[in-house]
């Protein structure tokens, strides 16, 4: 029987699934994933995850409870830096630990650190770590390791296409009725937009109005980089710099109509990030903007007010600009 | 026969209803608290309509608006339900054409609207917390022992300005308490209180917008003399308080659904006879798969009308709707 490894759907679960995925299977390990977000694994996250953290690490915790039974190995790799003279934010650093003294009775995590802060050279070494566990053949893992850089660069690719990654991570279909007459950019982090238990589906609700929606992963990487480089000073946390390099090549873009940014409460990046792009939205082109602060509200009812008037708002002064009627 | 036009605003403190004749003019406001019980407020409100009607009359049109909009909807059969910003700016338009902000404070929610040639240019509303509004007032006010209409009057009677931290309404009422038991005037504690809230609001949903004039103050905290005054020392503005402050967020809602009727040429409303209707909210857990969505059912004479606060939407589906009720 194939020893079983539980990846949680949760924070970069959004970003390097297929890449992961890829890598354990050619190993012959039979993948494990939680389920989706529900309430009882965000009640289950809140309850068993220290108290300053913020809603996503909380979330985590909830699906590590949700797999821990099912499986041999819980995969928390350590991400410390995903790119050059970058960092990820912190939690991502010791969420092993995190998870490790948060719960009793957990199988063995394997916590293999990625940091490319120097080189990427040092990536295969951290894929190696995870590979020795299940093989001795070392051609067998470099394989796997190629074979998983391959597949996350196809997803990457579709990605650029136009396909949410939750479109092919979860082979899910985002409704679009195919007449956008709005383009409204969603800002945030992967796994507060694409969780759709926590965002309260933004995504959907959007596209079902017939609002194009564009989120950084479907932005071309170069040109995020190429902006967030004009920045006075280098920004290094990885995806703080993903947010605000796509909001300042949204800002080059003629067609965006609004641009929401979503932020979870508690998160230490967020809060500045969100505050330097409203800044900057405002300067340069006083576009419609808004902040949604995500909890662990269960209550719809304040998102979808401000959802609301922020599309009404949109629509109007659209309207007005084509002279056509007043409000409606 | 007179025509009117029926605003509703469901909020989580006051529930406020509007009759607008044809020329948008008010004709009748009542302000009643909602008391956590939106549907026995809505009903209370429509029978005090029409009794005070001696009169023939029909009502053209209804609109909804509130944090209980679609609450109010379904039970009177609304032709149009809108968001409380959209509703407060069309009201605020309406009354002053030239209206640049709106400041507006409710029970639950505060917002700012920045109008720019006549439409909703900006807005923001509080974020998950509700610290300086209506009900944060209204809590202290008991706490105080003060009727919450003399509340700002006290204010206005303080001579030595009293720091209060307004960030948070638990901190706000520490503050407060030690305030008072360091032996600080009742007077200063209160109009320090106004000026915390002042600046909160401002530092929150101001960050980054320019203020212009004519501004409106709308919304039930405007009838805070204490809180109008701090704006207006802090702003170095004058702030304009709209006749019907109070229930401007109806009177959108009643000029929104005067639109929608005259396009449809036809209203949905129910008609007065649903005050005689048993209306009954209930929820209940759906165990179908594991979202356990909560899931709220309105029973109009045990019969279900309507139900949300699911994901999947199966449940908002109701079969053999009964004409009846139309």
């Amino acid at each position: 029987m194939a020893i079983k490894v539980g990846i949680p759907r949760a924070l970069l679960y959004y970003e390097y699934y297929p890449m992961w995925r890829t890598f354990l299977e050619e190993l012959k390990v039979e993948v494990v994933l939680s389920d989706k977000t529900t309430k009882p694994i965000l009640n289950d996250g809140v309850r068993h995850c220290v108290d300053e953290a913020c809603l996503p690490v909380k979330l985590f915790h909830g699906h590590v409870m949700n797999i821990k039974d099912k499986v041999d190995y819980l995969f928390v790799p350590r991400l410390k830096s995903v790119a050059k003279s970058e960092y990820i934010c912190p939690k991502f650093c010791g969420l092993p630990e995190m998870v490790k003294y948060s719960m009793s009775d957990l199988p063995p995590i394997i916590d293999s650190e990625v940091n490319l802060r120097k080189s990427k050279s040092q990536l295969y070494q951290s894929f190696y770590r995870v590979g020795k566990l299940f093989s001795n053949n070392t051609y067998e893992i470099k394989k796997a390791y190629h074979n998983a850089l391959k597949k996350q660069a196809e997803f990457i690719n579709q990605v650029r296409q136009g396909k949410y990654p939750i479109e092919i991570i979860e082979n899910q279909k985002i409704y679009a009725n195919g007449k956008e007459n709005l383009c409204i950019a969603l800002i945030g982090h992967v796994y507060n937009i694409y969780d759709q238990y926590i965002s309260m589906d933004i995504l959907s609700k959007l596209c079902q109005q017939g609002i194009k929606v564009i989120t950084p992963e479907l932005l071309n990487e170069e040109m995020i980089e190429y902006k967030a480089n004009c920045l006075p000073k280098k920004m290094f946390w990885s995806f703080g710099k993903r947010l605000m390099g796509s909001i300042l090549h949204l800002l080059d873009m003629d067609n965006i109509d609004g641009i929401i940014y979503i932020m979870s409460f508690g998160c230490g990046i967020d809060a500045f990030v969100s505050d330097l792009c409203e800044r900057k939205i405002r300067r340069e082109k006083n576009l419609p903007f808004f902040l949604l602060t995500l909890d662990e509200h269960s209550g719809e009812a304040g998102v979808n007010t401000r959802l609301e008037a922020f599309i009404d708002m949109i629509r109007w002064r659209n309207r007005n600009e084509s002279n056509i009627s007043v409000h409606g | 026969m007179n025509t009117y036009y029926l605003g509703i605003d469901i909020g989580s403190v006051s529930t406020n209803l509007v009759l607008l004749d044809k020329h948008s003019k008010i004709y009748k406001k009542l302000y009643i608290r909602t008391q956590g019980q939106p549907i026995n407020a809505l009903k209370e409100g429509l029978k005090t309509l029409k009794q005070d009607f001696s009169e023939n009359f029909k009502i053209a049109g209804v609109g909804t608006t509130g944090s209980g909009r679609q609450l109010g909807a379904v039970i009177v059969g609304a032709d149009i339900i809108k968001n409380e910003i959209t509703a407060h700016a069309v009201a605020a338009l309406d009354y002053c054409p030239d209206v640049r902000t709106i400041l507006e404070i409710g029970g639950q929610d505060s917002k700012i609207i920045i109008i720019k040639d006549g439409i909703v240019y900006d807005f923001a509303m509080n974020t998950v917390c509700a610290a300086g509004t209506g009900s944060f007032l209204d809590r202290q006010a008991s706490r105080l022992g003060i009727p919450i209409q003399e509340f700002g009057k006290y204010a206005l009677k303080s001579t030595t300005p009293v720091r209060i931290a307004g960030r948070c309404a638990v901190f706000a009422e520490s503050d407060m308490i030690h305030k008072q038991q360091t032996g600080q005037n009742i007077e200063d504690i209160i109009n320090g209180l106004c000026e915390a809230l002042v600046r909160n609001y401002l530092n929150n949903l101001g960050k980054g917008k320019e203020i212009l004039e004519p501004i409106l103050f709308q919304g039930g905290v405007a009838a805070n003399i204490g809180i109008v005054k701090a704006f207006e020392k802090e702003l170095g503005k004058k702030i304009i308080i709209p006749e019907y402050f109070d229930v401007m967020g109806a009177v959108g809602a009643a000029i929104l659904a005067k639109e929608k009727v005259m396009k449809t040429e036809k209203t949905n409303f129910y008609g007065f006879d649903l005050i005689n209707r048993e209306y009954k909210a209930r929820s209940f857990e759906c165990q179908d798969c594991s979202n356990i969505c909560e899931v709220v059912e309105i029973l109009s004479d045990s019969e279900p009308v309507a139900r949300w606060g699911d994901r999947c939407g199966k449940w908002n589906v109701i079969e053999n709707r009964s004409e009846t009720s139309a």
